[in-house]
């Protein structure tokens, strides 16, 4: 710019047309789809940073293999899906700033994400006051589809119930009944806690002691030794991620795996993977896993899973994600439309097919309450196992079976006039 | 209940050792370097990082040994680089700001590299049984965890006391200006007290990841304990970072006993009391917070 005229000379001109030429290949869009077919817009909101992290990664890829898989295959009705991640955090407030942000700069469609129970609580809400169709891929706290639902909120993990549900009865017929509860001190635990209690209640068992724990908790020896005094036949853990890796960790340092059994709700192949091996032990709940030799295209799946992120296995997070973007897909096909309206009437009652729903029997998002009936899959840890053969799974557990039955969950759900 | 007292307390300075070797070196870079260290905890994750890659090959011990060091020159590079030009401005916000982008950098780095996907550091077998049925929270990393930081602390004030780097490290922290003026390299001495810090951040990190695992984030939960007990036993002070670390494991393992939720919250509420009635610390110098 030292030209004093102001004006510009043919070399200057020259320059910022040929600028203005690349810029314009570069942003070509793909030749696959035509102009006027504008991209229908998931945004998702899942921890890529803080302890949700690993959760968080598991479900974003397993949501992105959805999003190839869709737009290799055509897209939904005949529009590209396009996937847009922002960082939640696991957060309630950045993940509501990141939802409203894609609102308003990205114009989303759909809403999808959430790995722990608060973020998914102030998602949903945040949801219902946009107008926007959510589907909660991993916060379990029974309020979402309980007493808190709204009618745009779906849920494709399973509730804290329906956790707690899977395994009781082996834990309390196999080991007594007595228990010790060290719980994780927020929703998600509170809940966890509340639904075994009633369960074990109901079973004439006895609570004999109990701790909450601090989210972020990195020893735990004290609450052991109490434990230890107590002398409970099951010391039943409600953890989530590296607290529950602590925790499982100082439990086989302190030799009590072998005295004590150990169990609970939910375990994660995450959580599995950070364990050595002298903690690889107890009875869980998982709610997907990668080997079930008798259903028909989980190998397919896992295999194809391998292909697009080598020597990571799909775990029960990357199936919410990909199950979530799935659901979102088919409801809109079926309602032939992209109206909040109409695609979560379409939602309702939705059965994920075989080859989406990856387990046996027909998954659906019940109509009264938006929770999918996903299978849990109780087992045990494999003593001796290595990645990724880290469970065993016992039985595979419709998920209707476990589910409070609709008028149990404290769930009305009001459409918008 | 008495028994379990006695157990909690044990427990606690147990864990209290811990926290003093993790606020040992956090104590000497605020000393000489004038730095108030945000990545000390991302440099514990950092070093405990190395200690996994370095395992398959050196074994745990050759790890223990090696990685500290690799953390050391990393934190050469970041001392002669960045935290060096920054010694001349008074106002601590400025090392504070840098010390903690550093942090979320290095932290990010790790997730980048080694994943989000939390790992576990393979500890020695003979050392992860406890020692008796009674006494089975005394397992045998706890106590190696114990011996390692009154060695690690032993060592540092021999090197204080007896070398000739030390006692100028100490000169230098009473009055930097002299002993510039009589000839010392203080930029030298800085930037070996700052590796000297750095190199017992990653002891901690390893031991720390030897009991709890690794992951990005490790380093956050480590790092305040580090602070409280830096300002409990008195800024400036050595002696007083180590006993401020076994008061708060103590505290802590004590409240247990009582009323477990409140475990973590109590060593902060220590520090509010101690930061009102004594703010320089039990054996701080007066003025950095007077």
């Amino acid at each position: 710019m030292n030209n004093p005229s102001g004006s510009f000379d043919r070399r200057n001109v020259l320059k910022a047309g040929a600028a203005v030429g690349v810029a314009g290949l570069l942003a070509t869009p793909k030749p696959t789809w035509a102009a006027s077919e504008k991209p229908i817009k998931i945004g998702m909101i899942d921890p890529i940073t803080s302890i949700f992290a690993a959760l968080g990664h598991s479900e974003i890829k397993g949501a992105k293999f959805a999003e190839a898989e869709i737009n290799k295959k055509g897209g939904i009705m005949g529009r590209p899906l396009q996937l847009i991640v922002e960082d939640g955090a696991g957060s309630p407030g950045t993940s509501i700033d990141k939802a409203a942000r894609l609102v308003s700069r990205d114009k989303i469609d759909f809403l999808i994400g959430a790995v722990n129970s608060a973020s998914a609580l102030a998602l949903s809400q945040f949801a219902n006051k946009h107008n926007l169709l959510y589907v909660c891929t991993g916060g379990h706290v029974d309020s979402l589809t309980g007493k808190d639902c709204h009618w745009n909120t779906f849920r494709t993990c399973s509730t804290t119930w329906m956790l707690t549900a899977g395994d009781f009865e082996t834990l309390f017929k196999k080991f007594g009944k007595t228990w010790y509860f060290i719980t994780t001190d927020y929703a998600f635990g509170h809940a966890e806690q509340a639904d075994y209690i009633t369960q074990l209640k109901k079973a004439g068992g006895k609570v004999v002691g109990g701790a909450l724990a601090p989210v972020g908790t990195t020893d735990f020896s004290s609450y052991l030794i109490d434990v230890k005094a107590k002398k409970p036949k099951v010391l039943c853990l409600l953890l989530a991620g590296d607290d529950q890796v602590n925790c499982m960790k100082q439990i086989s340092q302190f030799g009590i795996d072998k005295e004590i059994a150990v169990g609970g709700a939910l375990i994660e192949l995450e959580e599995l993977q950070a364990l050595p091996q002298a903690a690889l032990y107890g009875w869980w709940t998982m709610e997907w896993y990668w080997k079930q030799p008798k259903t028909p295209h989980v190998a397919e799946f896992v295999k194809a899973y391998l292909a697009k992120y080598p020597g990571q296995y799909p775990t029960a997070r990357s199936w919410f994600g990909y199950a979530s973007v799935y659901a979102i897909k088919l409801a809109v096909e079926r309602a032939k439309s992209i109206e909040t309206l109409k695609v979560v009437k379409a939602m309702e009652g939705l059965v994920l097919p075989p080859e989406i729903a990856l387990q046996p029997g027909t998954p659906a998002y019940r109509a009264e309450d938006h929770q999918l009936m996903l299978s849990m899959f109780p087992g045990h840890a494999i003593q001796t196992g290595k990645y990724p053969n880290l469970f065993e799974v016992s039985a595979i557990v419709p998920g209707a079976q476990l589910a409070l039955p609709p008028a149990e969950t404290g769930c009305k759900i009001k459409y918008p006039a | 209940m008495g028994l379990i007292l006695l157990f909690n307390a044990f427990n606690g300075l147990i864990q209290g050792a811990f926290y003093a070797l993790m606020a040992l070196g956090l104590a000497l870079i605020l000393g000489l370097n004038n730095t108030i260290n945000f990545a000390q905890g991302a440099f514990m994750a950092l070093a405990a990082y190395f200690a996994f890659t370095l395992v398959p090959y050196t074994g745990f011990w050759g790890a223990l040994i090696a990685a500290p060091l690799l953390a050391g020159v990393i934190g050469f590079a970041v001392e002669t680089v960045l935290v060096r030009r920054l010694y001349s401005r008074k106002d601590p916000i400025y090392t504070l700001l840098l010390t903690f982008g550093l942090a979320l950098i290095i932290q990010d780095m790790i997730r980048t590299i080694w994943g989000a996907q939390g790992k576990p550091l393979a500890i020695p077998g003979f050392l992860n049984h406890p020692l008796s049925n009674t006494y089975f929270f005394l397992t045998g990393y706890r106590l190696f965890v114990v011996a390692v930081a009154l060695i690690g602390t032993g060592a540092l004030f021999a090197v204080l006391r007896f070398t000739r780097i030390g006692i100028r490290i100490r000169a230098g922290n009473a009055d930097l200006e002299t002993i510039s003026a009589l000839g010392v390299n203080i930029y030298l001495l800085r930037t070996a007290n700052f590796i000297i810090g750095i190199v017992f951040a990653g002891v901690a990190g390893i031991l720390a990841a030897g009991q709890l695992g690794l992951n990005p984030t490790m380093g956050d939960a480590l790092i305040m304990p580090a602070f409280v007990a830096i300002v409990v036993g008195g800024v400036g002070s050595l002696v007083g970072s180590l006993l401020g670390g076994l008061i708060i494991g103590l505290a802590s393992g004590i409240t247990t006993a009582f009323f477990p939720a409140a475990s973590e919250v109590v060593i902060y509420v220590i520090m509010g009391i101690m930061l009102v009635v004594r703010p320089r610390g039990l054996l701080g110098q007066e003025g950095l917070f007077e």
